[in-house]
């Protein structure tokens, strides 16, 4: 694993946070915008890993963020998807857009 | 030339065999249960002769060539013994015209297989609907890969093997949604959507009954579950939390793999196939292969955490009777084992009757859920007491 | 052998989170983004940490995508086609992505001296769970907790929210 350099690894991570974060602006349906967050999440915990892994490997930190992360992601995918089928049900629809009812 | 030489080395140990208790006996008796000589020595020529670059992939491919072809022929075996077992349970006979006892009729139909027009329905979306297959035959190639067969005959030894398995065959889900949904058709998508709640829900049970035993063996590594049984199974040792972690674990395999009573994704009488109606030839021959290796798979781990896998039936610091099961190869033991568990998966379906989908929730949330995270307690309680053998 | 593997992964994971941001079919992107995340997963097996490759696997891979692509299906919007972004949008999304990737690989690459530090532990599953449960230094039992404490609170939220109301 030395022969790669720590810098591969953060771009690769950091580009896919940049995706997300792209993602997130640019869609209008809820699923896709909570994919979006997912790939945030996921490049967070890879660069956490990444860390521990090339700068700290004498203990686990990194590796229980990323873990903690993951489970983290884990309830708000769950929660997000229970929101999603409520508003389906309230709204006949998930466009992010074309829900606004609470803005006037 | 290898297997040449190991073969002059058994004459001689067996000459040499004293009464079979006394120590060193294990050692002698190595030459037929252990294939990591074999694997070394194929291991160090490939490096003799190439660079370790090249070694190593070349390793990769003889290794995936052989699971290709342990696949093909798993699939053809299962299939077989499937329609036998069917027609013997309803006193019939079952293929007979191909070959001796119809051996070679699913041969036959897989041939048929690969001849037929792979079809597309209109407006389905190519891609997901070309995807899916490959998925589901991938997760079951991965899983199997870190299966243990006999002693040393090990592709990967991952030190969390088990929750790698239940993580790698989880992914299978995802192809029958798209496979159902891409079919753009509607007995396909209820048949997709059936099974995926079915298997999402049975997973827990599924899990939560292999960590019962994995609080007993202390380990996830499946070199260290088989070894940690060497003095007796853990069905024997654990005995009723086991025995009811492997109930359990039966019924939520067969649930997981889509079969028996819980075929509702794929109830004939209701949705003429589920959710591969509209897949045909080799596609078609994907999903039905991965649906028997996934029946292998759910009874290599049953067999290896509550059976001991590969290790010979022994009792306790019985010596004697303990080497003399030694004597059966650790291949015959794995497949003995795998097999009868398979034999009663297709008992069970040809036995009991379908359940309905509610029903079938109802089963995993109601009772198998709650009873397997009360066994799971009372296993730990177990545990904690020493109180198992 | 370890840097193609890795390189092979970086690729896939680089394409496929472009298709999921990208995709016009929100199906698709949801497929996109499951290879995205095992690809994930292969990175952490390189690193050695098994363990979180496998919760990994289990959680992003079999649990939430298969959660998502159900929910989907659930609402039936599976089949629809997603429009293009809007181009003030679009442009505004390109500008921050950009600046942010700019900034924080120009920090990266301009900091040389990454200090290295030795003594690697395995992240062996004894260790991970070890470490999970130890009250004391490098040990994780209060965050343990406390996921637990959420993951539970997700659960009765998600069941409340997703109910139907009864009236």
């Amino acid at each position: 694993m030395i022969h790669i350099p720590i810098t591969h690894l953060i771009s690769i991570s950091t580009l896919m946070f940049f995706i997300g974060i792209y993602g997130f602006i640019t869609r209008k349906n809820l699923f896709t915008i909570l994919m979006s967050t997912e790939l945030v999440l996921n490049a967070g915990a890879l660069n956490f890993v990444a860390f521990n892994k090339y700068f700290y490997p004498d203990n686990l930190q990194g590796h229980f963020f990323a873990l903690f992360i993951i489970s983290v992601a884990a309830a708000e995918a769950a929660l997000a998807i229970a929101i999603i089928i409520a508003i389906y049900r309230n709204f006949k629809n998930i466009d992010a857009e074309k829900i606004n009812e609470m803005k006037y | 030339m290898e297997t040449l030489q190991l073969f002059k080395i058994l004459p001689e140990k067996i000459y040499f065999q004293n009464i079979p208790y006394l120590p060193g006996f294990r050692k002698m008796v190595g030459w037929n249960l252990d294939f990591s000589t074999l694997t070394r020595n194929i291991h160090d020529s490939l490096f003799s002769f190439f660079s370790p670059g090249l070694a190593s992939a070349a390793e990769m491919v003889i290794i995936g060539l052989c699971f290709l072809t342990f696949f093909a022929l798993l699939g053809l075996i299962l299939v077989y013994a499937e329609r036998k077992v069917c027609a013997f349970f309803q006193l019939r006979l079952g293929p007979m015209r191909v070959g001796f006892w119809g051996t070679a009729q699913t041969f036959a139909d897989f041939i048929k297989l690969l001849l037929k027009e792979p079809l597309t329905t209109k407006n389905a979306d190519k891609f997901l609907f070309n995807l899916a297959p490959f998925i589901v035959i991938v997760a079951s190639f991965m899983a199997v890969a870190a299966i243990p067969f006999a002693k040393g005959l090990h592709a990967v030894d991952l030190d969390i093997g088990i929750f790698f398995i239940t993580a790698v065959s989880s992914i299978g889900v995802v192809s029958i949604l798209l496979a159902g949904w891409s079919s753009n058709n509607k007995y396909s998508l209820i048949g997709a959507i059936r099974s995926g709640a079915q298997i999402l829900s049975y997973e827990i049970s599924a899990g939560l009954a292999l960590l019962t035993i994995i609080i007993l063996t202390g380990s996830l590594q499946l070199s260290e579950i088989i070894e940690s049984q060497r003095t007796g199974w853990w069905i024997f040792k654990g005995h009723i939390p086991a025995i009811i972690a492997f109930v359990i674990y039966m019924i939520a395999g067969t649930a997981e793999t889509n079969r028996g009573p819980f075929d509702i994704a794929e109830a004939e009488s209701e949705l003429t196939a589920g959710f591969h109606t509209e897949y045909s030839g080799i596609k078609f021959a994907f999903f039905f292969l991965a649906e028997f290796v996934n029946m292998f798979i759910v009874s290599a781990i049953a067999a290896t955490v509550f059976f001991g896998g590969w290790m010979p039936f022994h009792i306790g610091n019985f010596t004697f009777f303990n080497h003399l099961m030694d004597f059966i190869p650790s291949v015959v033991w794995f497949f003995g084992k795998v097999s009868l568990i398979v034999f009663l998966m297709m008992w069970f379906r040809w036995t009991f009757p379908r359940l309905r989908i509610d029903q079938l929730l109802t089963l995993e949330w109601k009772y198998l859920m709650p009873i397997s995270l009360v066994n799971f307690l009372f296993m730990a309680f177990i545990s904690l007491e020493g109180w198992y053998f | 052998m370890n840097q193609v593997v890795f390189y092979f992964l970086s690729a896939v994971i680089l394409v496929f989170s472009l298709l999921t941001v990208t995709s016009s079919r929100i199906l698709r992107a949801a497929v996109y983004l499951l290879f995205v995340l095992i690809a994930t997963a292969g990175i952490y097996f390189l690193l050695g940490y098994n363990f979180l490759a496998g919760v990994q696997l289990t959680l992003y891979a079999g649990g939430i995508i298969v959660l998502i692509i159900f929910a989907i299906m659930l609402t039936g919007s599976a089949g629809e086609k997603l429009e293009r972004p809007s181009l003030n949008k679009f442009l505004l999304a390109i500008l921050i992505s950009l600046i942010g990737t700019v900034t924080s690989l120009i920090l990266f690459f301009a900091y040389h001296s990454f200090p290295v530090i030795g003594n690697e532990i395995p992240a062996t599953v004894k260790m991970v769970g070890a470490s999970l449960i130890n009250p004391g230094d490098n040990g994780y039992v209060l965050p343990f907790e406390l996921i637990s404490v959420l993951l539970l609170a997700a659960i009765v939220g998600a069941i409340v929210i997703a109910k139907k109301a009864t009236r």
